[in-house]
């Protein structure tokens, strides 16, 4: 159903006609195929519905005068930023995208450790501007070129750096919010009038409201601005880089170190994860390169870290034995960056890994000490500049065996969870055969330490429907065990269900059906709650989960 | 290629979008972060390189149609290749920039052009230059007075091919004059195309008209090896490419080099001495077509490879590329030579520099549009404090000369060649 003239108008009136289109040419580019591009988070091979026009605003006032319009007209809306989640595409044959694009200001307030950012300031250049005064900000493990609205406001926000500085909405301080209705809220200390320095009081504080812990998705009003909290940066004002493209290196002080810890079991993993929560001496930790497969991982970083190097040389990196040791040697492995404040601080936090590593038997992967590899690694974590490298083997993965959870759960089946998809990958050509681990994830998606983030990365071809078809096929195979496990809902599945096979809303019916026996469906009628304060003419979509409260015997 | 071809691309392009913007680790400024001018003047995603794959689907899909909006899109990507190295960071088996090409082809062969190619094709084919106006008889005014074989009668090691801009353009007639003559006085045994000089055929490619390009490719090799020359030497960044990189898709073997190249060979063989001072501070800005777009053909005949299972490779390894060994060091290193000369560099260097504007036929087809580029540009080169710009292409000086930055500063713009002409 196309916009009439006279609403299409009305929304161009607010923008002015370079910045709405309703050509279809353009209004393609805006559907997500979700098994092909942002796969993470299907269903697969789907496309969200055309939007009846994509509208790019340039402040809050036409953000507001926009959601204005939608309620008169009753037309669904989603602001999305960067477009990589699938999460931001409408769900609505009746709805318009909005693309935050052209609002991208960033202040950085040196004395009180903020930046206040709109949508379209992405994570690099947050970054790169708060280093120039000794700052650095969380940057999710999505990548540097995620926004961090969208990350603060809209959807997860946990990274590498988390241990150390927490997670996005642990970060979040005051927000300008274009709620459903059109009403602007200012919340935190902006709401007093008092700056954008507290997230809590003396404002309102609906942070829990409209972010939550994994973000609301674009469903609860745009989010035009938000203050983060900065953390200290002990480098230099720009990360100096050397090297030819695509393998850049980092050149960065002493106080700057950067290991791959091994271990001999998962135990001693463990063991060791909940000791570097403990100690805080870690600036960063992730377990990045197994992403590619446990098989493979010292290849592709070979192949990465020389400017010639292609996908093709795999197979003969495979056969080196010398390389073949070193894979083996960082099976069980993670990343870690440590960075010392003074040359007392980082002889200190070196002291206490080695000890660390000492009382778990664990050691630091020889070949990732040689010093371009220790440079590449360290560009690699703190500017998180690489991220597409998810997709690199066949243009497209998904997550399984997705858990936030204690590291002494994940780690207790995580062999287990690699045996199922090795065997998989052997018996089915469908997904990409690396040695079944390839889990990655941060070392804590909360800040200091305590949960940890898994997702094994199932890589498969997006042009190719079998391949596609397989993967979701394992996807099902996974969730079977991990029920079985009593592990709960696999992360790729849950995120899969937050629309519909066809790629539309899910009706409230639909929701009640899949809620109303859910392990704890008060969270599905309190957010219910939520969304009739909030967003009483249903305008953002059903991406937020809901339960009619009757249907568990609730007012 | 067809536009069909680019299917499994199309298919496998992540939405990253990383194609937006410089490479992350060589981000140094919010300012001056992004890389591809189509989205940040037009900023629907549809302009991005990730935007033309969709966008290629759904015309092959047949789910949208060349509409005038869509047809100025398809056009407005300047071929500045900028897309195709941030995309080529992590990806191993996209070609951005080949399929934006593919996507103006595709366009033109259904009619869809924008109203000023019309004049600009038509003076390819007339007068055998892609400068409307410009007459195929005018074509060698530039050289009158400068003592040169004429390869169409004489034998000569060197071919001297300056391209349509700086034998027509007569603001900038005065560059090829001093290579040229720069050439003579190192003694090198050279001669120009005479009757036989004619255009490259570059920007047609870059506009998508592939035909015609290949009619001129075809032509001009065949007078280049009847010529019997040895090397070609050209201060044109855009013919370069297309004779280095294009032409050598189509046969042509005889060694090219790009006048800084040529330069940098002879003040390294002590052949070339600088007796004065240019008491300047200048940066340097790469064009897109020297610098990441400069490297050399590799040929290959290959097919894709699926390993462990659905690992996307080649076989045989397929050449790379992703403007790692493009043209940077040369003209920076001419530029060293120079002495009081200082170089303080902008923020988008190298393989990810912003384009000039004029990429594309852009700066012909688009006007408007094409002068921000120029003025982004400016903006930049100003905030390093520079006298002055320096390149080594006739569109992007042509392109610098009239713009300002977004204060309404303007910028001395210089070719390398005039630098070097004053430290003589
Ligand atoms: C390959 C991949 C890897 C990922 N890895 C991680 C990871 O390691 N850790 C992690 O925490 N997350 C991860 N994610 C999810 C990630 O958090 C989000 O994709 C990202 O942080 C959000 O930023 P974005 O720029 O991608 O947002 P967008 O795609 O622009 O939007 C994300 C969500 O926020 C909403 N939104 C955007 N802008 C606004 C606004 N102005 N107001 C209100 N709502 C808005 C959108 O509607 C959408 O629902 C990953 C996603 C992908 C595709
Ligand atoms: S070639 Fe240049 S203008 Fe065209 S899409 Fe790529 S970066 Fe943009
Ligand atoms: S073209 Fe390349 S850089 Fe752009 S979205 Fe696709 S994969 Fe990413």
């Amino acid at each position: 159903m196309a916009l009439t003239a006279e609403i299409y108008q009305a929304f161009e009136d607010v923008v002015g006609q370079r910045n709405i289109s309703q050509d279809k040419g353009v209004l393609e580019s805006y559907r997500c195929i979700t098994s092909q591009s942002s796969a993470h988070y299907g269903p697969f091979d789907h496309k969200t519905p055309l939007p009846q026009a994509v509208i790019m605003p340039g402040s809050t006032e036409e953000v507001q005068k926009i959601i204005k319009l939608c309620n008169k007209y009753k037309i669904q809306f989603k602001a999305s930023t960067t477009f990589w989640s699938a999460m931001g595409f409408i769900g609505s044959e009746n709805a318009i995208q909005l693309d935050m694009r052209r609002m991208k200001g960033i202040e950085i307030d040196e004395k009180n450790m903020i930046a206040v950012v709109e949508p379209y300031a992405i994570g690099a250049v947050v970054q790169v501007e708060a280093m120039k005064v000794g700052l650095n900000c969380n940057i999710p493990g999505v990548g540097c070129s995620s926004s961090v609205v969208a990350s603060t406001a809209g959807w997860v926000g946990f990274g590498p750096t988390s241990i150390s500085m927490g997670v996005a909405g642990e970060n979040m301080l005051g927000a300008e919010w274009v709620l459903p209705d059109g009403e602007v809220l200012r919340t935190g200390s902006l709401g007093a009038g008092a700056g954008w320095f507290n997230g809590e009081g003396p404002g309102p504080s609906t942070r829990s409201v409209l972010r939550g812990f994994q973000g609301t998705t674009g469903t609860m009003g745009v989010c035009t601005k938000v203050a983060i909290r900065l953390h200290p940066w002990p480098g230099p004002t720009c990360i100096p880089t050397r090297g030819q493209t695509p393998a850049y290196k980092a050149s960065l002080p002493d106080n700057f170190k950067c290991y791959t810890l091994c271990y001999p079991s998962w135990e001693a993993w463990a063991k060791g994860a909940a000791m570097l929560h403990e100690a805080e001496i870690v600036y960063l930790g992730h377990r990045q390169f197994n992403m590619f497969g446990r098989d493979i991982k010292a290849a592709m970083l070979r192949i990465l870290n020389d400017p010639n190097g292609q996908l093709a040389d795999l197979e003969p990196l495979l056969q080196d034995p010398e390389l073949k040791k070193q894979n083996e040697l960082m099976k069980m492995d993670i990343q870690v960056v440590l960075a010392g404040m003074t040359a007392r601080d980082i002889a200190y936090k070196e002291k206490v890994l080695d000890r660390i590593l000492e009382l778990c038997g664990g050691w630091k992967s020889e070949m990732m000490l040689e010093k371009d590899m220790q440079d590449y690694v360290l560009l690699y974590l703190l500017r998180l500049g690489h991220k597409n490298l998810n997709y690199t083997l066949c243009g497209s993965y998904e997550g399984n065996y997705g858990l936030s959870s204690n590291v002494f759960v994940a780690t207790a089946v995580i062999e287990e969870a690699s045996e199922l998809k090795d065997k998989w990958a052997k018996t089915h050509t469908t997904i990409a055969d690396t040695g079944g681990d390839s889990d990655m994830g941060s070392l804590s998606i909360i800040g200091g330490g305590g949960a940890m983030g898994w997702e094994f990365f199932v890589n498969f071809d997006a042009y190719d429907k079998a391949s596609i078809q397989g993967t979701n096929d394992f996807i099902d195979e996974t969730q079977k065990w991990m029920t079985s496990k009593g592990l709960g809902v696999d992360m790729g599945r849950w995120n899969q269900d937050i629309r519909r096979k066809d790629g539309l809303n899910f009706t409230q019916e639909e929701h009640d059906a899949m809620y109303v026996n859910a392990a704890q469906p008060l969270v599905f009628a309190y957010q219910w709650k939520v969304r009739e304060a909030v967003n009483p003419n249903h305008l953002g979509g059903s991406y937020y989960r809901t339960l009619t409260p009757s249907k568990i015997g609730l007012a | 290629m067809a536009l069909q071809d680019f299917r499994p691309m199309q298919e496998r392009c992540s939405n990253c979008l990383n194609c937006r913007w410089v490479p992350f680790d060589k981000l140094k400024s919010e300012r001056f972060g992004e890389n591809c001018p189509s989205i940040a003047y037009n900023n629907f995603m549809t302009y991005s390189a990730r935007g033309r794959f969709q966008l290629g689907q759904t015309i092959l899909d047949g789910d949208a149609d060349y509409t005038e909006t869509i047809t100025e899109l398809v056009h407005d990507c300047m071929a500045c290749g900028s897309c195709d190295v941030t995309c080529k960071v992590c990806r191993y088996n996209l070609e951005p920039l080949e399929h934006n090409i593919e996507l103006k082809v595709d366009a033109v062969e259904k009619g869809k052009t924008l109203p000023a190619q019309a004049g600009i094709m038509a003076a390819l084919k007339q007068e055998q230059t892609m400068i409307p106006g410009s007459k195929k008889a005018q074509r060698l005014d530039w050289a009158k007075g400068i003592q040169v074989k004429d390869l169409f009668k004489d034998k000569a090691e060197v071919a001297f091919y300056p391209g349509c801009k700086y034998s027509y353009d007569p603001k900038l007639q005065k560059v090829a004059q001093a290579a040229l003559k720069l050439l003579i006085d190192a003694g090198a045994d050279v001669g120009i195309m005479g009757n036989a000089d004619a255009c490259c055929g570059g920007r047609a490619l870059q506009m998508g008209f592939r035909a015609e390009f290949t009619e001129r490719a075809e032509a001009n090799i065949k007078a280049f090896n009847t010529a019997g020359v040895k090397v070609i030497v050209t201060p044109c960044s855009d013919c370069y490419h297309a004779l280095k990189r294009q032409y050598a898709k189509l046969g042509l073997a005889i060694e090219v080099l790009h006048t800084v190249e040529y330069l940098e060979r002879l003040i390294e063989e002590g052949k070339l001495t600088f007796t004065k001072s240019v008491n300047m501070t200048v940066t340097y800005h790469d064009p897109c077509h020297l610098g990441r777009l400069g490297e050399p053909f590799v040929p290959w005949d290959g097919t894709e490879k699926k390993i462990m299972n659905q690992v996307h490779t080649w076989s045989p390894k397929r050449p790379r590329y992703n403007g790692a060994y493009g043209i940077y060091d040369a003209p920076r290193n001419v530029l060293a030579a120079i002495p009081g000369l200082r170089l303080v560099e902008m923020d988008r260097i190298r393989e990810y520099a912003w384009c000039c504007g004029a990429g594309g036929g852009c700066s012909q087809t688009l006007p408007e549009y094409s002068a921000w580029t120029a003025s982004e540009r400016i903006t930049e080169a100003n905030t390093t404090g520079a006298e002055a710009m320096v390149t080594a292409c006739p569109w992007c000086e042509a392109n610098f000369m009239g713009a300002v930055d977004e204060h309404g500063k303007s910028i001395q713009v210089f070719d390398i060649i005039e630098l070097v002409q004053q430290a003589l």
